[in-house]
């Protein structure tokens, strides 16, 4: 196979004017007679001065030019012209058109060489026709392969064909810029002398696939004219002649070992991955098994301190003075208080590690179930509780209602100090996304520097003889809110009430 | 209330086992406990094995349990109770600082007749020993061939 031009220029061959085709049937008339004429003329002027036996070649030259450019009905005609131009001026009698017997054969002898022209003269003419055709069409050809050809070479990929013996026939712009090797210099070499190459499959069974088939692909290591290494994914096209014997492979190929390169980092990165996930999920067992023990063997420490104390509380009233039985007291409110302390951080902690339910929500309903857990303990004091519509949202609901009775019981905690306590629950312009829910109060509020301490375990803003609690609530909050993929926050004033905020997906499509 | 059925504590901690008896002795129960202090001691006394082998027949009213045990644990002996035939029916209480679900879930997959938190607070821990004892030793009428004094 011829090599490619590598000019973008030379894809369009621009076609050659053809010959004028033949005459048209009055101008190839016209020719016979002028012929005719001409050669009568010339064997006129010749005989006039004394030239004899001139005028049959003349003639004859004649018939051959008229053959040549009139084709064979001029031609006739120029022979018929031509015998009779004769038989009038040169045969005896002169001047008429009389033939005598013996004059006859000489007729038939010109006739016949002037035929036998004619012919000679029709067929080289039809050959050359044939063969300016065949010309005309392998132009067309060549035309159209170096088109395709240079299209190859426009190609990113690199393309090369080799035949059954796994010598190279072409090679493209692409396979020279990623081998380094040129089309002179690949066209006729072996290809695998050329790219030693790894095969991933042993290659009789490559061949052995490409043979049924008609077609492979996979991915190579190669190596380089520079005798880099390189990996490409490589597609192998068979083709076949017309008997269906395989006579050439055809072979694409890209550049993959940045590819290679990346995969390698993102399987690294995985693996690291799954290092740290395993190692999460040590440390998360370890935490469970942590507050399990918590659960079991804090709290029964602690209830032996309060046990016996109160034992000894019984044993020694009489005995002791007042001073001494406060201490008791004070031992074993503050037993108690690590009892709740470590039952808080136990459910907190429960939280975190508890799988959520999540269904669609009725948040008025589990709004009202919180209100009345809530009001048991507002005995006595003046409420006015405003509570607006609230939109269903998607979440686990046991969850969410814990979500309602820390804040509420907040709110109810904080306003204690208000003669008239105003507590209002209500939804924010629904966005599209997200509910948002606040809960307000008319109650202590806080000092907007510490917002950032609120939601932290164990974080408290006010002293403990002000406010009980254990300052899990706000935490336990901030941590069911994240699980359902929202987001806590709060505004607040000293002494002007607090409003704490939190939003919710009101679609399925959360995660966690 | 004419007879006490006799109650199996298995306890490891002392100061619990001493606060337990505190609390039945108030409506003179105590003397009817029997201590265990592990999970195997607990299994040799209802299998009547090593130093409770003399001891005479019959299974105890109740059997107060602590899950968190040495040797052989609270849902092990609930479980050997709890297949072995001749001692199915002897109720079992666990009585735990365990809070935990997969505890309550695994005991009362195992077949436990009561789950009870030890509270904190010392008037409710004895409250609910005493309602376990009174419940278990005096008002509930055990299965046949439990032990009972008069």
């Amino acid at each position: 196979m011829k090599q490619a031009s590598v000019e973008a220029s030379r894809v369009a061959v621009p076609r050659k004017p053809r010959l004028p085709r033949s005459l048209s049937a009055i101008q190839r008339y016209g020719l016979a007679a002028l012929s005719v004429s001409v050669a009568l003329g010339a064997a006129l002027l010749l005989a006039r001065f004394h030239f004899r036996d001139v005028e049959v070649p003349l003639f004859l030259f004649a018939v051959a030019v008229v053959a040549w450019y009139g084709g064979p009905g001029a031609a006739a005609l120029t022979l018929l012209l031509s015998c009779v131009s004769f038989d009038y001026f040169f045969v005896e009698p002169l001047y008429t058109l009389y033939i005598s017997l013996s004059a006859l054969p000489y007729f038939l002898v010109f006739a016949s060489f002037a035929s036998l022209v004619t012919w000679f003269s029709v067929v080289r003419r039809r050959v050359e026709a044939q063969l300016r055709q065949a010309r005309d069409d392998l132009e067309i050809e060549v035309a159209e392969r170096t088109q395709q050809a240079s299209l190859l070479n426009l190609t990113h990929d690199s393309i090369f064909v080799r035949d059954m013996n796994d010598v190279v026939t072409y090679w493209n712009l692409g396979a020279q810029e990623l081998y380094g090797w040129t089309a002179e210099e690949a066209i006729g070499k072996r290809a695998h002398d050329l790219l030693p190459t790894v095969f991933p499959a042993p290659i009789e069974e490559i061949r052995a696939e490409l043979l049924r088939s008609g077609r492979w692909d996979g991915e190579l290591d190669k190596t380089r004219a520079d005798g880099t290494q390189i990996a490409v994914a490589s597609r192998w096209s068979l083709r076949r002649d017309e008997q269906g014997r395989p006579v050439a492979i055809l072979q694409t190929e890209n550049d993959i070992t940045e590819r290679q390169r990346r995969m390698q980092q993102i399987r690294a990165l995985n693996e690291e991955l799954g290092k740290q996930t395993g190692e999460l999920e040590a440390t998360n067992k370890e935490l469970e098994a942590f507050a399990y023990s918590i659960s079991h063997d804090l709290r029964a420490p602690l209830r032996h301190m309060a046990g016996f104390t109160q034992l000894l509380q019984k044993s020694t009233a009489s005995i002791l003075n007042e001073k001494s039985q406060r201490y008791l007291k004070m031992i074993l409110e503050s037993a108690q208080r690590m009892g709740n302390l470590v039952d808080d951080l136990l459910a907190f902690s429960r939280i975190g590690r508890a799988e959520t339910h999540k269904t669609t929500v009725d948040l008025e309903k589990v709004v009202q179930e919180a209100l009345g857990e809530v009001r048991q303990d507002t005995g006595g004091r003046d409420m006015v509780w405003k509570v607006g519509d609230l939109p269903p949202c998607y979440g686990d609901r046991s969850m969410l209602r814990l979500v309602f009775v820390n804040l509420i019981s907040n709110a109810v905690k904080f306003t204690r100090t208000r003669p008239q306590a105003e507590i209002e629950i209500g939804c924010l312009k629904q966005e599209q996304e997200q509910v948002v829910v606040f809960i307000r109060d008319n109650g202590v509020g806080f000092d907007m520097k510490y917002v950032n301490k609120l939601f932290g375990v164990f974080q408290r803003l006010h002293a403990q003889e002000a406010f009980e609690g254990t300052g899990i609530g706000l935490a336990t909050v901030q941590r069911i809110v994240h699980r359902h993929g929202g987001r806590v926050w709060a505004e607040g004033q000293v002494d002007q009430g607090a409003t704490f905020y939190f939003s919710l997906p009101n679609h399925r499509e959360s995660n966690l | 209330m004419s007879s006490f059925g006799r109650i199996l504590l298995v306890e490891d901690d002392p100061k619990d086992v001493e606060l337990t008896l505190t609390a039945l002795e108030e409506y003179n129960l105590a003397n009817e406990v029997v201590v265990t202090r592990d999970g195997e001691e607990a299994l040799d006394y209802l299998y009547r094995r090593g130093s409770f082998a003399t001891r005479s027949n019959g299974n105890p009213a109740v059997l107060l349990l602590d899950l968190k045990l040495p040797k052989v644990d609270g849902l092990e002996v609930l479980q050997q109770v709890k297949s072995d035939p001749k001692l199915r029916l002897v109720p079992v209480v666990v009585l735990t600082s365990s809070r935990e679900e997969r505890d309550m879930v695994a005991s009362y997959r195992l077949g436990v007749n009561a789950y009870v938190v030890k509270p904190v607070d010392f008037h409710e821990f004895v409250n609910a020993i005493k309602e376990l004892g009174v419940f278990w030793a005096i008002i509930n009428e055990p299965p046949p061939g439990s032990i009972k004094t008069n």
